[in-house]
Formats: C-alpha cells, sequence, structure tokens
C-alpha cells in the first residue's frame, strides 16, 4: 500500500477487478497470442492503440478455453474492432 | 441554608441533596462510602455496617423521589419543581449522549454513501458498471505513459516481472499488460497480490476490468505463467483539472506468499 504515513493525506484505496482474477494458464494455451501481442507492442513502440486486435484475439482465446468468462467485446471495450472485422469479412 | 435557594447552586445542591436529609456531616468520602462512617467497632459492628451498605442503597434509590426536605408547603412544591426540572434536564442529556453514540455508528456508512454520490474522498464512484465500457469514447489527444513494477515479499521466491516496461494509453481505451511469475523451487506455492498506483489521484481512474491481484495465485514446481491485466483509464480523467500535468502513471504489484489464516488487507474481494 502507499508508504506515505502522514495521516492528512488519503492512502490508496486498492478496488478489486470488475470482472474478477484471470484464471492462470497453466498450460500455456494462449502463449502464441500473447507473443503475437508483444511482439506487436515491441514493433509500434508500445502503443496499446495499434495492437489492440491482438490483445482482442488474446481476450478471445481465454474465452475459448475457459480461461476467462464469456463477454461479447462491446463489453471489453472492442467494439470498433468487430464492425472493422465483420467489414473485413 | 439560604444558599440553596440561589438558582446558580441548584446542579450543587442536587448532588448534595440525597445525603443532607441523613443528617450526617458533609464529608463527601463519608457520604459515598457508608462503611466509613464512624460507629462502634468489632464483628457487630461491621454486621451494622453491612446492614446499612443494604439500606442505605434502598434509601438512596426511595428518597429522592419521595421525601421532600421541609414541611412548608412553598418551599415543598418548589423543590417538587426542581425535582421535575432536574429530572427534565437529565433526560435531556441522556438523549443527546445516546443520540450522539447513535450518531458515530451511523457516521460511517453515511459517509461512504455520501463519498460515492459526490465522489469526493478518494474512494469509489458509484456508475463504474460495465456498460461504461460500452459507450466510452476513448480521448485520442491525451496520451499516457503506463509503466509496471513488480514486487515480491521477501518470504515468496518467485521470479515476478512485468513483460513491457511500458505502455502508452489514451483515456478510454482497454489495454492489456502481461507479468510473468515463475516459480523455481520444489514446492509449490500460493500467492497472492496486491497493487498500488502512482500517482495516488490517479488511481481512481485507473480500473482494472480484470487481473490476477487479490485472489490466491498457485504456482506448481518449476512452472512459470502469463499473468495478463486488463484495465483501461476512465474517460474523466482528461477532464479532471488536477491530472492535466499527469503523463505517467505506475501500476506496481507485489506478491506476497499466501498462508493459512494469513489475511491480506484486501477490500471485502475474497477468494
Amino acid at each position: 500500500m502507499s508508504t506515505a504515513m502522514n495521516f492528512g493525506s488519503k492512502s490508496f484505496q486498492p478496488r478489486p477487478p470488475d470482472k474478477g482474477s484471470f484464471p492462470l494458464d497453466h498450460f500455456g494455451e494462449c502463449k502464441s497470442f500473447k507473443e503475437k501481442f508483444m511482439k506487436c507492442l515491441r514493433d509500434n513502440n508500445f502503443e496499446n492503440a495499434l495492437c489492440r486486435n491482438e490483445s482482442k484475439e488474446y481476450l478471445e482465446c481465454r474465452m475459448e478455453r475457459q480461461l476467462m468468462a464469456q463477454e461479447p467485446l462491446e463489453k471489453l471495450g472492442f467494439g470498433d474492432l468487430i464492425n472493422g472485422k465483420s467489414d473485413k469479412n | 441554608m439560604g444558599g440553596l435557594w440561589r438558582p446558580a447552586w441548584r446542579h450543587a445542591v442536587f448532588c448534595v441533596w440525597p445525603w443532607r436529609h441523613l443528617g450526617r456531616p458533609t464529608r463527601a468520602a463519608e457520604r459515598s462510602e457508608p462503611c466509613l462512617r464512624p460507629r462502634s467497632s468489632g464483628p457487630a459492628g461491621t454486621e451494622q455496617g453491612l446492614r446499612r451498605l443494604g439500606t442505605w442503597r434502598r434509601r438512596a434509590r426511595r428518597q429522592p423521589a419521595r421525601r421532600p426536605k421541609s414541611t412548608n408547603p412553598y418551599t415543598r412544591s418548589q423543590e417538587e419543581d426542581w425535582r421535575r426540572r432536574n429530572k427534565t434536564v437529565l433526560t435531556y442529556v441522556a438523549a443527546a449522549a445516546v443520540g450522539m453514540l447513535g450518531a458515530s455508528y451511523a457516521a460511517v456508512p453515511l459517509y461512504r454513501l455520501y463519498c460515492q454520490t459526490t465522489g469526493l474522498g478518494g474512494s469509489a464512484v458509484a456508475g463504474h458498471a460495465s456498460d461504461q465500457i460500452e459507450n466510452m469514447v476513448p480521448v485520442k489527444d491525451r496520451i499516457i505513459k503506463i509503466t509496471f513494477n513488480a514486487d515480491v515479499h521477501a518470504s515468496l521466491q518467485w521470479n515476478f516481472r512485468p513483460q513491457q516496461t511500458e505502455i502508452y494509453v489514451v483515456p478510454g481505451e482497454t489495454a492489456l499488460a502481461f507479468y510473468k511469475a515463475k516459480n523455481p523451487t520444489d514446492k509449490p506455492v500460493i500467492g497472492i497480490s496486491t497493487y498500488n498506483v502512482v500517482p495516488f489521484e490517479a488511481g481512481q481512474y485507473f480500473n482494472k476490468i480484470q487481473c490476477f491481484c487479490f485472489e490466491e495465485q498457485r504456482l506448481n514446481p518449476q512452472e512459470e505463467v502469463d499473468m495478463p491485466v486488463f484495465f483501461y483509464i476512465d474517460p474523466e480523467f482528461a477532464e479532471d483539472p488536477r491530472m492535466v500535468n499527469v503523463d505517467l502513471i505506475t501500476l506496481s504489484y507485489t506478491f506476497f506468499e499466501a498462508k493459512e489464516g494469513h489475511k491480506l488487507p484486501v477490500p471485502g474481494y475474497n477468494s
């Protein structure tokens, strides 16, 4: 937690994540997606906006393998990417 | 005796009142402790003293309501008036004390409610629902650098580190980041983590959709796993005047070893 010892200031309050905790990927089932995402980040100078497709694919992999609760992608903030994908198809 | 009739002495009189009628000298210790009063010594004396203790209590309880001091009807009604007023005052004071106690207990949930509605005090603002994620619009002109930090408690022998040193996001955009943890020992180890966000004021805009914190994570011997954090910065971050100069946010995770019966101070989220 915050190491500031002054009583006047407010201390940091960690909040639990909205959707809970990710189950651990013990068998590395989505490791390839993660590697793709990391490579994309490194190539694009760690800009998240350019690698959102890869992050979407990683989360989809997790959802397929029961490593994450199934959620429509709009709820995860990928609404614009779905439209892009459907355009391609 | 003349002093008794002055209003300023009324409260002092009330304290002295029950003892006056007994006709004892005004010595405070002897007034309150009847066993200190002079009487015949010896076993009979102690028995008498004990009996007097019992009767004294009964007398004390009975007498303030029943026995006016004087026989003069005018003064008696006045005394009764005072007694009644004293009782009213006492009732009010007692009610105020109980009210204060109740208010101090009620203050905690009330304050929390107040903080939630007004968003003051850096506490969670109501309305951080998942539908907000659907509708939020990224603020493309405000780029924030997020750096990652990984710590491990001294007793935990994991190798825990972030897989990227930094990431550039904008408020309103969901982002994914990875940490990696390896258990180099030959025994399965269970860890539990918590996080910290610096600067503190930016921490209220940092929302984690899903992560690996606050839940026990078990790593088998020699196992290495990727730990993702899925988060976003609230778009209201761009509108907060206090955040105008904030371009760097550091997310710091710390892993502790989860032992039986050892409870992390987690915010009401149990595994």
